[in-house]
C-alpha cells in the first residue's frame, strides 16, 4: 500500500516536473557543441578503421527547392509550406561516410546530394576568369543572401568526433564521388589501400555513421551519431571490358541502403572500396583504384569533372525483341539478324544539338563498337565512354535501318555532370520550345500565391538555381530571387519575339522589385 | 421479454454490414418499436459518415516508421519483466523514481538560476572578440600556400569554414516536434567496433511542402531532416548511374 502511494506521489511529481519543463522556455543555444562521448567498447573486436571519416552534408531551403526541380516528381507547382520554412535554413541533413586516402588529406564520399550543388546543362571544365561585376545590380540594390551562392555546406568529422576543416573541391561525375581536401595534412592516420586483388569469399567490414538513437534520446537536442560497421562477404568480382576490376558485389542479409556510401575494408583493415549500389542483400562495390582514380581526375582540374555525354537514349540490343527492333525501321531480316547477334545499343531518341546531333546520329541506328572494342551491354557502353573521357573523339562502328554496310562515324564527345537530370529538365519544357529557361541556363519553379506571400512576393517563378557562364547570371538574376513577369508578361506564360536583342525580367529579391535585363544568347551572336 | 427482443434485434442491427439487409424478425421488430428504430437510424447515419471519410494514405515513411518502432519494440522486449520479478522490482522503480524526481527538480532549478547571466549576457552591448576562438583547441597546421589562396580572408569559404566550426550558432528551424522518422532501423548491434558518439548539428523539424501537377491533383511530401548513407531525399534514380541515357 506504502509502496504504492509513494509510486502514486511520484508520478504525479514527475508530471508537474514535465509540464514544468515543456513550459520552460529552452536556453539560447550552447556556446560550444557537446563534447565527444566515449560509448563502451563491444566485446566482438573488430578492425578500427581511422581512414573513416563522417561527412555532413546540410541543404537549405532553396537548395531543396533545387532537388525538387531537377526530381522525377510531378511537380507543376508548390502549392503549400511549412509556416516557418525560411530559404536559408538548413532542412535536411545528410551523414555519409567518407574516406580518407592514403595521402592522408584527401577525402572521397559518395554524397547522394552532390549534384544539387551544380548546374545540369553546362560543364564543360571553363578556364578560370576573372569575376565579372553584375550589370544590373547597383550598390543600392539589395544583395543575395551568402548562403544562397555559397557552395556545398559540408562538415567533415575525424574518427575521433573531432571536425575537421576541408574544402570542397569537386565532383567526379564518372563515379560520383565527391572530393575533398583537409587543411590540416596529419589531421588523419593515413591507412592502407587495397589496389588489387579481391578476392571471392573474403570477409569484408562496410564502415558507415549511423544514428545513436539511445545516445540522442538521453541527451536531447542535437542528433548524436556513432561509426558503426557491417560484416559481409564477396560475392563475385565483376571485370570490365578492359579486363580491369570494374566492381565487386558482396553480400549481407543487413544491408540497407543507408549503407550505400559506406566504406568496405578487409580483416586486415585496408580499403577496398566504397559502396555505390544495392540490390537486395547485395552491395557492389567501387574498388580502390578507381577511386584513387577519380581523386586525379578532380585535383587535376581542382574543379567537377563531367562524364562524358553523347546526348542518346537507349537500350541495349540484348535486350529487346525482334518486334522491338522493327518498330525503329528495321526490316524483319536484318532485324532479326541483329537481334540474334546480341550486340550493339539501339538508339530511341537524340537529344537536338548534342554531340550525338552532331554526328548524324539517329534514332534507330545501332552502336557496334566504340573504337574497335565491341558492345555487348549497356555497362560496356558506359565502360568505354568514361575511358574516353569528355571532350575526346571517339570513333562508333553503327549499324544504320537503312543501310546494308556497317559505317564509321567520328563523334566528339561532350561532358555532363548529370546526363539524366538535362535529359528530364528538356523533356519538361518540351511542350514550349519557342522560348525557355531553363535553354537560359535558368531552372525555376511555380510557386502558388499562399507560397508566394511566405516568401515575400507574390504568385512568380522561384529562381533555383542560375547558370554562372550565362547572360541571365551576368545580368544579375540569382538563386532566391522570384521572376514575376518577363517583357511585362506573366512569367509562366511568356512567348517572346524570336529577334528580342534583350528580355526584361521583373523580379523580387527580398521584397523589393528589381529589373534585371538579361541578353538573348540567340541574337547575340 | 420486449427489452431482451430489443438487444438481440440491436446487436443484430449492429453487426449489419452498410450494404445488408436486416432479417425479417428485425424488420418486424423495427416497425413496432421507436426506440429501435431511432437506435438503427442513428447507427445508419454514423456508418454512412464514417464509410464516406475516404481511405487516407499512409505517409510515405510509414514502412520505415514502423520497421524503426519494431525493431526498436524488439530490442526493448527482452527487458520486459516477468510478474514473479516485478513484484521485487516494484520498490526498486519507486526508489529510482523519486530519484528522478529530484535530479530533474535540482536541473529545472540550476536552469532557472543559471538564466540572468545569459540575460545579462544577451544585454550587453554586441562587441565581436578581435579573433574568434575556434571550437576545437588543435588549430590544423595549414601551409599557407595550399590554402590561403583557395580561402581568401572574408570569403564565403572562409566564413562557411568559421560556421562549420561554430555550429551551434547557426540559425536553425525552431524545434516545434521532434520527427524521428527517419532514423532507419538499427542494423548494427553486436558487431559494432569501438566507436565515438558525436553531436550532428540538424534541423529537428521535417519539412512538409505540397505539390501540385497540374493536373488538380495535390500531394505532400515530408522531406525527412536528416538521412543516412545514400538514401535520396527526393525522387530522382541513381542520378550518377542513369540506365539508358549516355
Amino acid at each position: 500500500m506504502t509502496v504504492r502511494t509513494l509510486i502514486r506521489v511520484t508520478l504525479v511529481g514527475a508530471l508537474c516536473c514535465g509540464v514544468a519543463t515543456a513550459q520552460t522556455p529552452s536556453p539560447p543555444p550552447a556556446k560550444k557543441p557537446a563534447p565527444p562521448v566515449k560509448v563502451g567498447r563491444t566485446t566482438e573486436k573488430l578492425p578500427a578503421a581511422p581512414q573513416v571519416v563522417t561527412i555532413v552534408h546540410r541543404l537549405n531551403g532553396l537548395k531543396m527547392f533545387r532537388l525538387l526541380a531537377r526530381s522525377e516528381e510531378q511537380v507543376q507547382a508548390i502549392a503549400g509550406l511549412d509556416a516557418a520554412f525560411n530559404l536559408l535554413d538548413d532542412v535536411h541533413t545528410n551523414v555519409i561516410a567518407g574516406l580518407a586516402m592514403d595521402d592522408g588529406e584527401t577525402i572521397a564520399a559518395w554524397l547522394p546530394e552532390a549534384d544539387v550543388e551544380f548546374g545540369p546543362t553546362i560543364a564543360e571544365p571553363q578556364p578560370p576568369r576573372p569575376p565579372k561585376a553584375p550589370r544590373a545590380l547597383a550598390g543600392s540594390f539589395p544583395q543575395i543572401g551568402a548562403g544562397l551562392l555559397d557552395g556545398p555546406d559540408i562538415s567533415v568529422i575525424g574518427p575521433d568526433g573531432k571536425r575537421l576543416a576541408a574544402k570542397y573541391v569537386g565532383l567526379d561525375a564518372v563515379t560520383g564521388l565527391s572530393i575533398l581536401k583537409l587543411a590540416d595534412k596529419n589531421a588523419l592516420t593515413a591507412a592502407a589501400i587495397k589496389d588489387e586483388p579481391v578476392n571471392t569469399g573474403e570477409t569484408v567490414l562496410v564502415f558507415g555513421p549511423e544514428p545513436a538513437t539511445k545516445a540522442r534520446a538521453l541527451l536531447g537536442g542535437n542528433f548524436y551519431v556513432r561509426m558503426g560497421a557491417i560484416e559481409g562477404r564477396i560475392q563475385n568480382v565483376l571485370t570490365a571490358p578492359s579486363g580491369e576490376v570494374a566492381k565487386f558485389k558482396i553480400n549481407s542479409p543487413r544491408f540497407s541502403h543507408a549503407n550505400i556510401g559506406g566504406v568496405a575494408i578487409n580483416e586486415a583493415g585496408e580499403t577496398i572500396g566504397i559502396v555505390d549500389g544495392l540490390e537486395g542483400s547485395e552491395a557492389s562495390i567501387l574498388p580502390a583504384r578507381l577511386i584513387r582514380r577519380a581523386a586525379q581526375r578532380v585535383l587535376e582540374q581542382q574543379a567537377s569533372v563531367p562524364r562524358p555525354w553523347l546526348g542518346v537514349q537507349g537500350e541495349p540490343v540484348v535486350d529487346l525483341k525482334v518486334e522491338q527492333i522493327l518498330n525503329h525501321g528495321w526490316e524483319l531480316k536484318r532485324a532479326a539478324d541483329l537481334a540474334g547477334k546480341h550486340r550493339g545499343i539501339l538508339l530511341t531518341s537524340i537529344v537536338p544539338g548534342s554531340p550525338a546531333a552532331q554526328a548524324s546520329l539517329r534514332a534507330g541506328d545501332v552502336i557496334l563498337k566504340v573504337d574497335d572494342n565491341e558492345i555487348q551491354n549497356a555497362e560496356d557502353f558506359t565502360w568505354w565512354l568514361d575511358q574516353a573521357g569528355p571532350s575526346s573523339s571517339v570513333q562508333f562502328t553503327v549499324a544504320r535501318p537503312d543501310r546494308l554496310a556497317e559505317e564509321p562515324l567520328d563523334v566528339k564527345l561532350s561532358g555532363l555532370l548529370d546526363p539524366a537530370v538535362s535529359f528530364r529538365l528538356r523533356n519538361r519544357v518540351a511542350g514550349n520550345r519557342s522560348f525557355s529557361l531553363i535553354d537560359q541556363g535558368i531552372e525555376t519553379i511555380v510557386l502558388r500565391p499562399p507560397v508566394a506571400s511566405q516568401l515575400g512576393t507574390t504568385a512568380g517563378l522561384l529562381v533555383v538555381y542560375v547558370e554562372p557562364s550565362t547572360a541571365a547570371f551576368e545580368a544579375g538574376l540569382r538563386p532566391g530571387d522570384v521572376i514575376q513577369s518577363i517583357d511585362g508578361k506573366p512569367a509562366a506564360r511568356f512567348k517572346p519575339m524570336p529577334q528580342a536583342a534583350s528580355f526584361t525580367f521583373e523580379i523580387v529579391r527580398k521584397k523589393e522589385k528589381l529589373v534585371v535585363t538579361v541578353a538573348n544568347p540567340s541574337t547575340k551572336k | 421479454m420486449r427489452k431482451n427482443n430489443c438487444e438481440i434485434i440491436r446487436r443484430e442491427l449492429d453487426e449489419l454490414m452498410l450494404d445488408e439487409t436486416s432479417s425479417p424478425a428485425a424488420v418486424e421488430h423495427l416497425r413496432e418499436c421507436a426506440a429501435c428504430r431511432e437506435f438503427h437510424q442513428k447507427q445508419t447515419k454514423l456508418r454512412q459518415i464514417v464509410g464516406g471519410l475516404g481511405t487516407v494514405a499512409a505517409p510515405p515513411d510509414f514502412d520505415f516508421r514502423l520497421r524503426a518502432r519494431l525493431a526498436n519494440e524488439a530490442s526493448s522486449a527482452t527487458f520486459h519483466l516477468t510478474s514473479t520479478y516485478w513484484s521485487f522490482a516494484r520498490r526498486g522503480f519507486a526508489v529510482a523514481a523519486v530519484l528522478i524526481v529530484f535530479a530533474i527538480g535540482i536541473a529545472l532549478v540550476r536552469n532557472v538560476m543559471n538564466r540572468p547571466s545569459e540575460i545579462a549576457v544577451k544585454e550587453q552591448p554586441a562587441v565581436k572578440p578581435p579573433t574568434p576562438t575556434p571550437v576545437e583547441t588543435q588549430k590544423p597546421a595549414v601551409n599557407p600556400q595550399d590554402f590561403s589562396a583557395a580561402v581568401p580572408e572574408n570569403s564565403p569559404q572562409k566564413i562557411k569554414k568559421e560556421r562549420s566550426a561554430q555550429m551551434t550558432a547557426k540559425v536553425r528551424r525552431p524545434a516545434v516536434a521532434v520527427d524521428f522518422s527517419s532514423q532507419r532501423a538499427e542494423v548494427i548491434n553486436g558487431s559494432v567496433a569501438a566507436s565515438t558518439v558525436f553531436p550532428i548539428d540538424a534541423s529537428l523539424q521535417s519539412l512538409k511542402f505540397s505539390l501540385d501537377d497540374g493536373r488538380g491533383n495535390a500531394r505532400t511530401i515530408s522531406v525527412p531532416t536528416i538521412t543516412f548513407g545514400s538514401q535520396r531525399v527526393l525522387q530522382g534514380g541513381n542520378q550518377f548511374a542513369p540506365k539508358g541515357v549516355w
